[in-house]
C-alpha cells in the first residue's frame, strides 16, 4: 500500500465519524424544540407525536391515559432552546438551556424522543428522568 | 500483460485478497448490524449507510492500526534484536545499523541504487528510515482513526442508555478502547514471535520466509 492510499485510508474514517453531524444535530433541536413548545401551549397530540412509540407507550402504561392527557401532567420544561445539542451516530443528546436533558433516537421517521426531563444524580450513571421509554 | 502478472503476483494476490476479505466484511457486519437492531426493535440501516458508519469504521481501524504496529516494530526490533536459527533474524554478529559498505549508501552506493542512497544529509536519513518512518505513520494514523469511530460508537451507547457523552481524551483513558486496542496487539505479538521461533526448526520448501530445507537449525539470517 502506498502512502497516499494509506493516508486517505486513515482520513476517510474520520470524516465519516463526523459525517453530517451538524445537520442532524439541528433536526433533533427541531424536534426537541418543538416538544417543549407544545407543552407550553398545552397541545398535548403535538407533544406525543415527537416521542417514540416506546416512549409514548409506556407512559400511556404507567398513567393509564392517553399519552396526550398524560404528557401535560409530567414535570417537563413548558417551552425552551436547547443549548447544548450532541449527535452521536443515530442517538442524540439535547441539553436544554435551563438544565435538564433530553434523549433522541434517529428512526424512519426522523428523531424521535425517547426520554425526557432528565438529570444526572450519580456520575457514570444513567440520567433519572422524569419521562423514558 | 501476462509479464507483470507474473513479475507483480504477490501483490495483487493480496490486493485481490483485501478487497474479497473487506467486501465481505462489509456484508456480514451489516447483517449482524442488523440482527442486534431487531432485537433491540431499532430500525435497521442500509449496507451503503452502514460502510460509512462508526460501527464499521472501528471494526476495520482497531485490526489496521495493530497490523502496521506488528511491522513497524518487527522493522524496527530486528535491527538490533537477533534469533539465532530464525530467518527472520540477522546474522548473529550484525546487530546494529551496519556499516555504509554493508548498507550501500554514500560512497559505497552503487550506480544502480536509488538517489537518495548516494546523497548526504536529511535526505539520505530520511531514506535510510523511509519504510519505517511510513508503515509507522500508517500505523499512528489508524490508531487515531480508532480512537475517533470508537469513541463515536462509544458515545452512541451511552446515549442509548441515557448517560451523558465524554470527550475525546476521556475515552482514550476508557476500558473500551484499551481492551479494542490490546485484543489486536496481543494477536500480532504472538504471531509474529511465533513465526520467529517455528522457522528455526520448521521449513517450507520454495518460501523465502523459511530456509532452505536442509539449512541447519542454527544457521540464522538465511533465507530459502
Amino acid at each position: 500500500m502506498g502512502p497516499r492510499v494509506a493516508a486517505l485510508a486513515c482520513i476517510i474514517p474520520l470524516a465519516l465519524a463526523g459525517c453530517g453531524t451538524g445537520e442532524r444535530a439541528d433536526d433533533a433541536t427541531a424536534v426537541t424544540e418543538h416538544f417543549h413548545a407544545a407543552l407550553e401551549s398545552g397541545d398535548g397530540q403535538a407533544a406525543c407525536d415527537d416521542l417514540s412509540e416506546e416512549t409514548a407507550s409506556k407512559l400511556e402504561q404507567q398513567e393509564k391515559k392517553p399519552c396526550d392527557e398524560a404528557i401535560l401532567g409530567l414535570e417537563l420544561s413548558k417551552g425552551g432552546t436547547v443549548a447544548l445539542p450532541d449527535v452521536q451516530m443515530r442517538s442524540a443528546y439535547a441539553g436544554l438551556a435551563e438544565g435538564s436533558v433530553d434523549f433522541l433516537d434517529e428512526g424512519p421517521e426522523g428523531w424521535k424522543i425517547s426520554a425526557a426531563g432528565c438529570r444526572s444524580v450519580t456520575p457514570n450513571r444513567p440520567y433519572e428522568c422524569e419521562l423514558e421509554g | 500483460m501476462r509479464r507483470f502478472l507474473k513479475q507483480n503476483g504477490l501483490s495483487i494476490a493480496f490486493l485481490v485478497l483485501f478487497l474479497a476479505a473487506v467486501g465481505g466484511q462489509a456484508i456480514a457486519g451489516h447483517a449482524d448490524f442488523n440482527e442486534e437492531q431487531i432485537r433491540h426493535g431499532d430500525p435497521q440501516m442500509s449496507l451503503g449507510r452502514y460502510v460509512v458508519s462508526s460501527d464499521f469504521g472501528t471494526a476495520v481501524m482497531e485490526n489496521w492500526q495493530s497490523e502496521f504496529l506488528q511491522f513497524t516494530l518487527f522493522i524496527l526490533l530486528t535491527v538490533w534484536l537477533l534469533q539465532r536459527g530464525s530467518p527472520e533474524s540477522k546474522e548473529l554478529d550484525k546487530a546494529g545499523l551496519e556499516s555504509d559498505e554493508e548498507q550501500k549508501v554514500g560512497g559505497h552506493a552503487q550506480q544502480n541504487s536509488p538517489g537518495w542512497a548516494k546523497v548526504e544529509g536529511i535526505r539520505r536519513t530520511l531514506y535510510e528510515n523511509s519504510l519505517l518512518i511510513v508503515m509507522g505513520a500508517i500505523w499512528v494514523g489508524t490508531w487515531f482513526a480508532q480512537s475517533v469511530t470508537g469513541w463515536t460508537q462509544y458515545n452512541s451507547e451511552r446515549l442509548d442508555h441515557h448517560m451523558g457523552t465524554v470527550g475525546w481524551w476521556h475515552y482514550l483513558g476508557r476500558p473500551d478502547f484499551w481492551e479494542k486496542t490490546l485484543q489486536n496487539w496481543q494477536s500480532e505479538f504472538l504471531a509474529v514471535g511465533t513465526m520467529a521461533i517455528f522457522a528455526v526448526y520448521l521449513r517450507q520448501r520454495g518460501s523465502p520466509e523459511s530456509k532452505p530445507v536442509g539449512a541447519p537449525h542454527t544457521a540464522t539470517g538465511v533465507e530459502g
